[in-house]
């Protein structure tokens, strides 16, 4: 008896949490019509806020992966005296909130910052804060895959004959591409989503700035339809990347080299 | 023949380790673990910076100006655990130092039909080769193995060894092998060195390092027995050992004090009864254990370990738990000095 | 006649006492601009700030406000237009000014000088109110061409303010009673008379409310001498111009 109760307690509770995590999404599609949703999409602030998402999240995702992948294979590869800290530093924008890694951004960019630029405002500024919130999130993961590489095979490639550079294009990279693409996966997902941070630093402008975040927030005030045809087109790229995501990790090859110690017989 | 030499210091973690070493033919080092055996392959292959001298003949890899990286040192290095790239096919494998003999090498492996497996899908045995293979697809001017045969089981084992001993009398090239098992080194090897805590013991042939082991962990590394005792008489060119086992033994070798007798097992014979030779030292115990090693068997006899042949064995019935009487000449004993 | 009297009196006591804690537990949601001001007049009730339009979709929404407060009578029009809301009234009225950071790089002295080349404007977005009348100002003054200098257009008047003060925009439409609350930061140019636009303030009850009397009596607080007082002394306008 007690094992049947126990039974339909799990059984509800991961009802209750998959629900939970489900019917939000689904309700967004619900609540308007295909059709209208779809027209929806073809007003030009929503088509114009697509265009600065894609390329401001194409260009800081660029920028990520050029300049976040030395840095986490240094980190993963080299210990020495600061290294901690020096870790700590690049996962911190992940705990700022967003608004303050806006002012962050700000403080330092500013017309009356440290730099004195005139980037604020920019698109530049859009790419600048998807990139600062964003990387932690890429070179967090690219540390771990980078260190999941067994050493002696580095070794063997240098050996063999292989310098750094095609050791690491012709062994680490293949074998901690799929860490690398999880890693850039949240990345992306992250600085697709990416609000606070945009909206202080980059301003709001249709056309410029304001990237499809920003354009759920403003269609909410004025028109709801608009605002969940946006948040649908939101999830619908969501999703495809988690499906894209899934498929390049399934090509992974194994990373163990010798995973017995004593085989079968020759 | 080309000529390794090596001569350098590299300091670890507990110790420094000092080495001055020429390889020309097949040498191996051995010793316990954490003696630096390791560090001694990745001195020479250049993945780590000692401070001292490595040359291949006329090419200078290390001195005080120079430190060439590994990619440019003709280095084949075979390691432990082989570290096949697993995202690699065999023929890929060993196509990474060099595509020229890739076809040839996986000839003489037998592994051509495994061309298109993964490292994943093959046996201990079978790694091995394309580790091999792989390391002379680069056409490597020195060898280096890094305990060949410690990532195989027993039953592997005596099998590979002979194949890699007549592998590596076919190559041709100085190949310096490390291992813990004295045994390994003695199938694979011309000359032995014993490497502890970064020291250079001895080196020689490995019947030099049995029959004149230079100090007691020698002698014990190496396989010969070591019995201690004390000596308590010196006459007529014998000197007398009582064992702190409690039996008196003889050696011609002159010492004083605490010592170390040395008796080499294929020396010592076992009988049932009083042998009739004039072998003066006589040994009364248990058979504690019986062991195969190849085609002889160690006998152990109260404190000393005997070597004789199968068939000996079999003969006297020998048994575990039976009592025998193990035999050495004082000629064939020797005396190493020990500490108090 | 003395126990009328007292008796009176003793009602307008309690009653003066009944509106005072009811209205502490009100929840408000107001403009950005009364950000300062409301808190001031009833210091125990929830508040919300935020542009007016984003809180009257809120409301549509079900969102648990007893009253709205708008920087327009648009919107809360709309609301009672809709069934959310009761008849709004007007409670107080503004001035929209020009705003520079007080160091005023761009040495803008008028809003005509919007128009040149490379200045960075910062106004709301359609639909904030103080976005709305930012737009009728620049219609009346025939400037409309200086909108080509806008670079953000924000979703309340506070980060409006917030972006001049910080010197990153090189000027902002505002009310004057955000200007006031940074006085150190920037510079206030008023509107020509001519341009000037008619900044009333509107309130309401929200029907769907569950504390109707706590939100009545907050609404009768603002439109009191004391809340108008108050109000004053932050800047803004009489109620009847």
């Amino acid at each position: 008896m007690r094992r049947l109760l126990l039974g339909t307690a799990v059984a509800a509770a991961a009802t209750a949490a998959l629900a939970f995590l489900v019917l939000p999404v689904a309700a967004i599609f619900l609540r308007v019509p295909p059709g209208k949703l779809i027209h929806q999409l073809s007003s030009p602030l929503v088509t114009d806020a697509l265009i600065v998402s894609i390329k401001t999240s194409a260009i800081a995702q660029a920028l990520i992966l050029l300049f976040g992948t030395p840095l986490a294979y240094v980190l993963a590869t080299r210990r020495f005296r600061g290294h901690s800290l020096l870790v700590t530093l690049v996962e911190l924008p992940l705990v700022l909130p967003p608004a303050v890694a806006g002012l962050g951004l700000l403080a330092l960019f500013g017309r009356s910052g440290l730099l004195g630029t005139s980037i604020p405002f920019t698109q530049t500024a859009v790419v600048l804060a998807v990139a600062f919130v964003a990387s932690p999130l890429y070179i967090r993961q690219a540390i771990a895959a980078f260190e999941a590489v067994d050493p002696n095979l580095v070794a063997a490639s240098r050996t063999l004959g292989a310098g750094p550079v095609r050791t690491f294009f012709r062994v680490v990279l293949p074998l901690s591409r799929g860490g690398l693409a999880a890693g850039e996966a949240l990345a992306f997902a992250r600085g697709l989503g990416e609000f606070g941070a945009t909206i202080m630093f980059a301003g709001s402008l249709q056309g410029v700035t304001q990237t499809l975040p920003l354009a759920v927030y403003q269609a909410f005030a004025i028109n709801l339809d608009t605002a969940l045809a946006i948040g649908a087109l939101l999830v619908v790229v969501s999703a495809v990347l988690l499906v894209v995501l899934k498929l390049v990790l399934s090509w992974q090859p194994s990373r163990r080299t010798s995973s017995f110690l004593f085989a079968r017989s020759t | 023949m080309a000529t390794l030499s090596a001569d350098f210091e590299l300091p670890l973690r507990s110790f420094d380790l000092r080495l001055a070493l020429d390889v020309e033919r097949t040498v191996a080092l051995v010793g316990p673990s954490g003696a630096g055996k390791s560090s001694v392959l990745r001195a020479i292959a250049g993945l780590v910076r000692p401070s001292g001298r490595i040359a291949l003949d006329g090419e200078v890899w290390l001195d005080e100006s120079t430190f060439r990286l590994p990619e440019d040192r003709r280095v084949g290095l075979v390691f432990q655990e082989y570290a096949l790239f697993p995202h690699l096919t065999v023929e890929r494998n060993v196509a990474f130092g060099g595509k020229a003999r890739v076809g040839e090498l996986l000839e003489r492996f037998r592994i051509s039909h495994l061309a298109h497996a993964r490292p994943g899908e093959l046996s201990g045995g079978e790694r091995q080769r394309v580790a091999l293979a792989r390391a002379l697809a680069r056409d490597p001017g020195v060898l280096l193995l890094d305990e060949p045969l410690s990532a195989l089981d027993a039953h592997t084992k005596d099998t590979v060894r002979l194949e890699l001993q007549e592998l590596l009398q076919s190559f041709d090239l100085p190949t310096l092998i490390v291992t813990h098992d004295y045994e390994d080194a003695a199938a694979l090897a011309g000359t032995v060195g014993v490497l502890v805590e970064g020291e250079l013991r001895q080196l020689g042939s490995p019947a030099d390092l049995v029959s004149q082991p230079s100090d007691p962990f020698v002698a014990s590394f190496t396989g010969a027995n070591l019995l201690r005792g004390h000596v308590t008489s010196v006459e007529d060119g014998l000197t007398g050992v009582r064992l702190d086992t409690g039996e008196i033994v003889y050696s011609t070798d002159p010492a004083l004090g605490e010592v170390g007798v040395v008796v080499y097992p294929w020396d010592v014979s076992i009988g049932r009864v009083h042998a009739d030779d004039s072998a003066l030292n006589l040994i009364h115990g248990e058979i504690g254990s019986l062991s195969r090693v190849g085609n002889r068997v160690r006998v152990r006899v109260g404190p000393v370990t005997a070597e004789v042949t199968t068939a000996s064995a079999e003969r006297l019935e020998l048994a575990q738990g039976g009592v025998a009487v193990a035999s050495f000449k004082a000629t064939g004993t020797r005396l190493v000095p020990l500490a108090g | 006649m003395r126990v009328a009297l007292a008796a009176l009196l003793a009602f307008v006591v309690v009653g003066a006492a009944a509106a005072q804690s009811h209205t502490t537990r009100a929840t408000v949601y107001a403009a950005a601009s009364l950000t300062d001001a409301f808190p001031a007049i009833a210091p125990q009730a929830h508040f919300s700030f935020a542009g007016s339009n984003a809180l009257a979709a809120q409301i549509r929404q079900g969102a648990p406000a007893d009253v709205f407060a708008s920087a327009n009578m648009k919107i809360p029009l709309g609301l009672y237009g809709d069934g959310f809301c009761s008849k709004p009234a007007v409670f107080t009225r503004n001035a929209l000014v020009l705003i520079v950071p007080r160091k005023n790089r761009k040495h803008i002295d008028s809003v005509g000088d919007l128009k040149r080349k490379g200045i960075k404007l910062v106004i709301a977005a359609k639909g904030v109110p103080v976005g709305d009348y930012t737009l009728q100002v620049l219609e009346k003054l025939k400037l409309t061409s200086v909108l080509k200098n806008v670079v953000s257009r924000e979703t309340d008047v506070r980060e409006v303010l917030a972006k001049v003060a910080l010197d990153e925009a090189d000027a902002g439409f505002v009310y004057a009673t955000d200007a006031k609350t940074v006085p150190k930061k920037v510079r206030v140019i008023s509107i020509p008379p001519r341009g000037r636009a008619n900044v009333e303030y509107g309130i309401c009850v929200v029907l769907a409310s569950h504390d109707k009397p706590a939100g009545q009596a907050f609404v009768r607080r603002i439109l009191g001498p004391a809340g108008q007082r108050i109000l004053r002394s932050y800047g803004f306008l009489p109620r009847k111009p």
